[in-house]
């Protein structure tokens, strides 16, 4: 076996009340790693096309990598894979906390969870006796994600679902600590298995090619970490919410259900403002990251909870007209408690704003108010009321109730808090990206809109190769499992330091921007390890990967997911935009929107598709995807 | 002319406001001068500020060229700083 790996596939059928440890499958975990790559691979090959998503014959299959365990930064993190209810193809999401950890030492690389059961249970897998209980869960069924991990005790890692989830909320997520496997609809999936909560503990140790090597190394890392602007100073610092001022001042927080870039208020939901005025002194962390990104804030009634990110403060925030920093942090510890994938969310009730405003529907609903929002998201989860409708996501209230060209969505899973009209690059990454409207299955807004370089995001200059590099390392990150932060960190702190004035920043933009295919040569080059990635990878598994070898493994992970897609009946019609991105400006010298039009056949090109967007046979069998 | 300038977080704790709205600047290059002389005696910590700072002018970052942009009724200044987020 691979080092790295625990070697071990649990299957769980919670309808028969049985379990069995399988041998992980050396090729797969090779050609696809674990996490998201292991998960679709296993996805396809045991689902047969056209499965109810909500039904006993979707897998859930919860994934770690073979850095999980490790003690590397950043990789205590798990895959969840299942076909999505929320868009009818694949449904992945990467979740922190502890659960992975849990999930590794006990032995086991990745649990699929069949079948469903009649009354609520939960799983308790017990790794060093290879015990796996099925316990009666009605007395948790209906209480939040803290709760009941609070109800669990803290022998056991835990990942929990919370009433959305249990009433099959399209955007439902998944919990582990404070963390949320948010997008897809996972937690509905596991709702609709009865399943309220899945443990894991263990003491085995996890075998490493290199170990003195691993541990020299990153100990190295760690230093880099810490002294890096990103990771070690502004996430550190700030959290996540630190972009608020970045993406308001160019224009591209999502403002009145994307019908603005910039809220003058935006201020006040910064990362800067939680820390002169909503911060309580400590930040939080998933296990042994050191970056610790989260915050945690006071909301009245609930005492010190997890803070909002970045998402939340641009959906729940500016994209509703309302920047009051305490609304915020309350509908987030809501959301958290119920279950729910804040960016949907937020998204979904921006929506039903525009259609009150429209007079398209009576929701009880406006912008800039935050009066009902509370109540709104309780009936949400709970689906009660309107908060029933709500509760299938932006899409299908679209086609029910009307609003198609504003409903901000890409092949149903919500937008993100960039507005690509000021990000062209990102624009082409939500309109490909296997999972739909996402912004961590790639991040190219990093490079052109947000980050130390930021390269002019309207031109159509390296705006199609972008997307592809990024999003095949995105997939191989979420397959070894690592944070996509740490893509951030892989830009050295040297340019962070460049003055956005001065020549070398300009020198440094131009020539990026201008690289195109020699961008894409440099990141696929295997003779050189350039990256931590890389080198952990390496002395962890035994295996000599270099960026070049994530770059494949990440192109075959998401060609998988493309093959699953087309499967499912997608198509290259579902690569798309929202028509409010695609034909209304949003900067003043525009005159139309994203011109994704001009920028799909390269893209499609580059990953060797046809003019539909179907993988060439030539392309499959290059990277080995067996279908 | 009115034109409004938005600064970044920390310019605007030390500097004590957050926007400046402004009546007749043509060009950046007049919103940088006008902007450290409504200043005083901090003029010195905004163009130390202003310095790490991009330049959007209605979002658009004009970064190296910024000195040179010219300005049109209702535009909106921004000082960014770059950031990363999730």
């Amino acid at each position: 076996m691979i080092k790295g790996f625990a070697g071990r596939v649990l299957e769980i059928d919670l309808e028969a009340r049985t379990f069995a440890f399988r041998p992980l499958d050396e090729d797969i975990a090779r050609l696809y790693l674990g996490g998201k790559g292991y998960g679709t691979r296993l996805l396809y090959d045991l689902t047969r096309p056209g499965i109810d998503p909500l039904g006993p014959e979707n897998p859930l299959i919860f994934a770690t990598g073979p850095l999980n365990g490790s003690l590397a930064p950043q990789s205590n993190r798990f895959a969840v894979v299942c076909k999505s209810p929320l868009t009818g193809g694949i449904g992945s999401s990467a979740c922190g906390g502890s659960f992975a950890f849990g999930l590794k030492k006990a032995g086991i690389d990745v649990v699929v969870v069949q079948g469903r059961s009649g009354v609520p249970v939960r799983v308790e897998i017990d790794g060093d006796t290879d015990a796996v209980r099925f316990l009666d869960a009605s007395d948790l069924w209906g209480l939040g994600t803290g709760a009941t991990q609070k109800a669990l005790g803290r022998g056991m890692h835990h990942a929990v679902i919370g009433p959305a989830g249990e009433n099959r909320v399209l955007y439902a997520g998944i919990v582990s600590d404070a963390r949320i496997a948010g997008r897809c609809g996972v937690g509905a999936v596991m709702g609709s298995k009865g399943l309220k909560a899945l443990s894991a503990q263990g003491t085995r140790k996890l075998e490493m090619a290199d170990e003195a090597g691993f541990k020299t190394y990153t100990q190295w890392v760690r230093q880099v970490f810490k002294g890096h602007p990103v990771l070690g100073e502004k996430l550190r610092r700030f959290g996540t919410m630190g972009i608020v001022n970045t993406t308001n001042g160019r224009n591209m927080i999502p403002t009145r259900n994307f019908q603005a870039g910039h809220h003058p208020g935006a201020m006040n939901l910064s990362g800067e403002y939680l820390e002169d005025h909503g911060l309580v002194g400590v930040r939080s962390s998933c296990l042994h990251c050191p970056v610790a990104c989260g915050r945690e804030v006071e909301v009245p009634g609930a005492g010190r909870v997890k803070g909002p990110e970045y998402e939340t403060a641009g959906m729940m925030g500016t994209n509703l007209g309302i920047t009051d920093l305490a609304e915020v942090n309350r509908w987030n510890w809501m959301a958290d408690e119920l279950g729910l994938d804040t960016i949907s969310l937020g998204v979904t009730l921006g929506f039903a704003m525009e259609l009150q405003q429209r007079g398209l529907l009576s929701t009880g609903l406006t912008f800039g108010s935050p009066e009902g929002v509370a109540e709104m998201i309780e009936a949400i989860a709970h689906r009660r009321g309107m908060g029933d409708e709500l509760a299938e996501g932006t899409r299908r209230l679209s086609l029910k109730y009307g609003g198609k060209e504003f409903a901000m969505h890409v092949k149903g899973l919500e937008l993100s808090a960039y507005d690509p009209r000021g990000s062209f690059a990102q624009g082409v990454e939500y309109a490909t990206t296997n999972r739909g409207g996402c912004h961590v299955q790639g991040a190219s807004m990093y490079f052109e809109s947000t980050g130390p370089l930021t390269i002019n995001p309207q031109n159509l200059k390296l705006k199609a190769e972008l997307p592809v590099v990024q999003q095949n390392l995105a997939c191989a990150v979420n397959s070894m499992v690592l944070c996509i932060f740490t893509t951030y960190g892989l830009i050295p702190r040297q340019v962070h330091a460049l003055k956005p004035s001065g020549w070398v920043h300009r020198l440094a933009r131009v020539l990026f921007e201008n690289s195109g295919p020699a961008y894409r040569w440099i990141m696929s080059g295997k003779l050189l390890q350039v990256t931590w990635m890389d080198k952990w990878l390496s002395r962890v598994t035994g295996m000599r990967i270099t960026s070049g070898h994530l770059q494949e493994i990440g192109a075959r992970i998401f060609n998988l997911e493309r093959m699953y897609n087309l499967r499912e009946g997608l198509t290259g019609a579902d690569d798309t935009l929202p028509d409010r991105i695609l034909h209304e400006p949003l900067y003043k010298h525009m005159t139309s929107g994203h011109p994704l039009d001009r920028l799909l056949p390269q893209y499609y090109r580059l990953r060797g598709w046809d003019e539909h967007g179907v993988p060439l046979p030539e392309t499959l069998r290059r990277l080995k995807v067996r279908l | 002319m009115t034109i409004t300038v938005e600064l970044t977080y920390d310019m605007a704790k030390v500097l004590g406001t957050r926007s400046i709205p402004m009546e007749a600047p043509r060009t950046v290059a007049e919103v940088l001068r006008e902007a450290r002389g409504r200043f005083g005696d901090q003029g010195e910590a905004f163009d130390r500020m202003a310095g790490v700072a991009a330049i959007a002018v209605n979002g658009v970052l004009v970064a190296h060229r910024r000195e040179g942009v010219r300005l049109a009724d209702g535009d909106l200044i921004t000082f960014v700083k770059t950031a990363s987020g999730g």
